[in-house]
């Protein structure tokens, strides 16, 4: 029979790698990634990009080698993504710094204020919400990473954990100095405002993660299809109607109650550097979505309703 | 480092054959250059900023001439300087809108590099500006821009001149360490001045929770040369080899 044969090649070098010899034509990407790393073992699948033309799109793992424009040897070339670290742990590592940095200087451990700060705590109530609302914030997403969300990706490249974790834990570090200070300054109008900080904030954190489910909902468990999100019976998904990515929306929300409840300006800069990415991240969903639905509702705009 | 990463990771402000940028191997190829209105518009630039920084050069000769030596002659150049260093602004609107192949973020840090020196330190701290290490960046910053804005004009007028191209890539040997002792020199003698004045700087407690020290910020600006300065320093001389080299090959063919 005719069964075919895969060649792979480097991409930049265009140096023979490997030559698979009896392939079945029903063979994913997936399953040639396989192959290749038995016979180049330090290259896990994770970390293999296939493709048909060196400088082209990385080929899916669904993809058949049948279904490929290819003769009866098909040439593959490859490049290497790096060493690899799984969403997962990278999110989890994420998380976990803030939430125990933050409390660190809530409870005013050693060497960051004066010593006779150590381990008091502080007189303004705000102060104490503020951890609260800040830890549950942490908590939350920790536990949507490990029960809610479904990644489409398995890995990202090794060195994003690095970058990632030094903006959270930096800017987690430098807010909870402020806000932990022996020398904080409450809000000037008070409780009130605090209050309504606290709406804001609480308003928010459920949008998010009612957002958070219905994107769960939408894809069944193991797949990675895509769909356009609707609204649905929970009213915090009503945002669907005017935005593509509400829970950017309602998570930039989330920090803008916490910067007006701590009344705290490394809170802001962080609100704002968060909401400048997320708006990058939104813009690219909704361009994503435009492309790959002909009927996706115009009214949409990416992050906030009618403006951006 | 804003003498040093002008020189290294500029790649723009138009022009073709043998610019040498951070990442960017020289090349021979043909890119789709930017129209005839946008060209005109970059040699305009590049002219007018040449022109600029010869202004300031004969200032500083002139004045060295009339005081008789060479010591507070920023106050001669102060406006030139500052209006054309600060003009380079453009140069990060330019790459952003895409007529000139360089990365934004690279040319920004470069430029706000500079201009950070200008405002934020000598500009700010008076007592610093009788210092002869201020002279020593400017003198530095002058001869490598009158060099890199010439060679973009010709380079976007397609008649770059070998001097010019060897003398982008090989003064710079002794311009970069020479503008760099300048830079941190200068920074290190606003230093006690910032303290003593809290120049920009917050403390706590006040309504926004928030806190800046000046002083200790420049600290850091100083000790971030440390790493950066020998990676600029180095990729400029594996540039000048690969740049210089490839001519001589060219040469030998003609």
């Amino acid at each position: 029979g005719r069964q075919p044969r895969v060649e792979i090649l480097d991409a930049k070098t265009r140096e023979k790698l490997c030559f698979l010899d009896k392939v079945e034509p029903q063979a994913t990407i997936a399953e040639i990634k396989n192959l290749f790393t038995k016979t180049h073992p330090q290259w896990y699948p994770a970390r293999q990009s296939l493709r048909l033309d060196p400088k082209g799109k990385s080929l899916k793992d669904e993809d058949v080698l049948q279904k490929l424009p290819v003769g009866t040897t098909a040439t593959l070339y490859f490049r290497d993504l790096g060493a690899q670290i799984s969403w997962v742990t990278v999110f989890l590592t994420e998380y976990a710094g803030p939430l125990f940095i933050y409390l660190l200087f809530y409870f005013r451990v050693p060497f960051i204020y004066g010593r006779k700060y150590d381990f008091t705590s502080s007189r303004h109530t705000v102060v104490h919400l503020a951890c609260i609302c800040h830890s549950f914030h942490y908590i939350k997403r920790l536990l949507e990473t490990l029960f809610v969300h479904r990644f489409s990706h398995g890995t990202m490249p090794l060195r994003n954990i690095f970058k990632n974790c030094t903006y959270y834990w930096g800017f987690a570090a430098w807010m909870a100095y402020y806000i932990n200070h022996p020398l904080y300054t409450p809000p000037t109008y008070g409780a009130q405002q605090v209050k309504l900080a606290l709406a804001i904030f609480v308003i928010c954190q459920l949008g998010n993660f009612s957002i958070h489910m219905a994107l769960r909902d939408l894809r069944p468990a193991g797949s990675k299809t895509r769909k356009i999100p609707y609204p649905t019976r929970n009213p915090f998904t009503w945002l669907f109607l005017l935005v593509s990515c509400p829970n950017y929306t309602y998570e930039v929300g989330s920090w803008i109650g916490f910067a007006i409840m701590t009344q705290c300006l490394p809170v802001a800069l962080f609100s704002l550097v968060g909401f400048t990415q997320m708006t990058i991240w939104a813009k690219g969903k909704h361009r994503s979505y435009l492309k790959e639905f002909r009927d996706y509702p115009p009214l949409r705009m990416p992050i906030i309703p009618f403006l951006l | 480092m804003a003498a040093a990463a002008a020189i290294a990771a500029s790649k723009g402000n138009g022009g073709g054959g043998g610019r040498a940028g951070a990442g960017e191997a020289s090349s021979s190829r043909r890119k789709k250059g930017p129209g005839p209105l946008t060209t005109a518009y970059l040699v305009i630039y590049n002219v007018v900023m040449t022109a600029g920084w010869l202004v300031i050069a004969v200032g500083l000769v002139r004045a060295y001439l009339a005081k008789g030596s060479y010591h507070s002659l920023y106050y001669s150049i102060e406006k030139p300087l500052k209006f054309f260093q600060t003009g380079a602004l453009l140069e990060i609107l330019h790459c952003a809108i895409g007529i000139v192949p360089s990365s934004v973020v690279l040319t920004s840090i470069q430029v706000m590099s500079r201009v950070f020196l200008i405002w934020a330190v000598t500009h700010s701290v008076k007592e610093v500006q009788s210092e002869d290490s201020v002279l020593l960046f400017v003198i530095a910053w002058t001869i490598t821009e009158i060099i890199r804005y010439s060679f973009y004009t010709f380079s976007l007028l397609n008649h770059l001149p070998y001097l010019i191209k060897w003398a982008r890539y090989t003064l710079f040997i002794v311009l970069y360490p020479m503008g760099v002792s300048g830079e941190l020199l200068t920074i290190y003698a606003a230093l006690p001045f910032v303290r003593q004045a809290g120049l920009y700087s917050i403390s706590l407690p006040n309504k926004y929770n928030f806190s800046f020290d000046y002083y200790a910020f420049l600290i850091l600006i100083m000790i971030s040369y440390i790493p950066l300065f020998p990676q600029l320093y180095f990729h400029m001389i594996h540039q000048r080899r690969k740049i210089l080299s490839h001519t001589e090959e060219h040469k030998k063919f003609e």
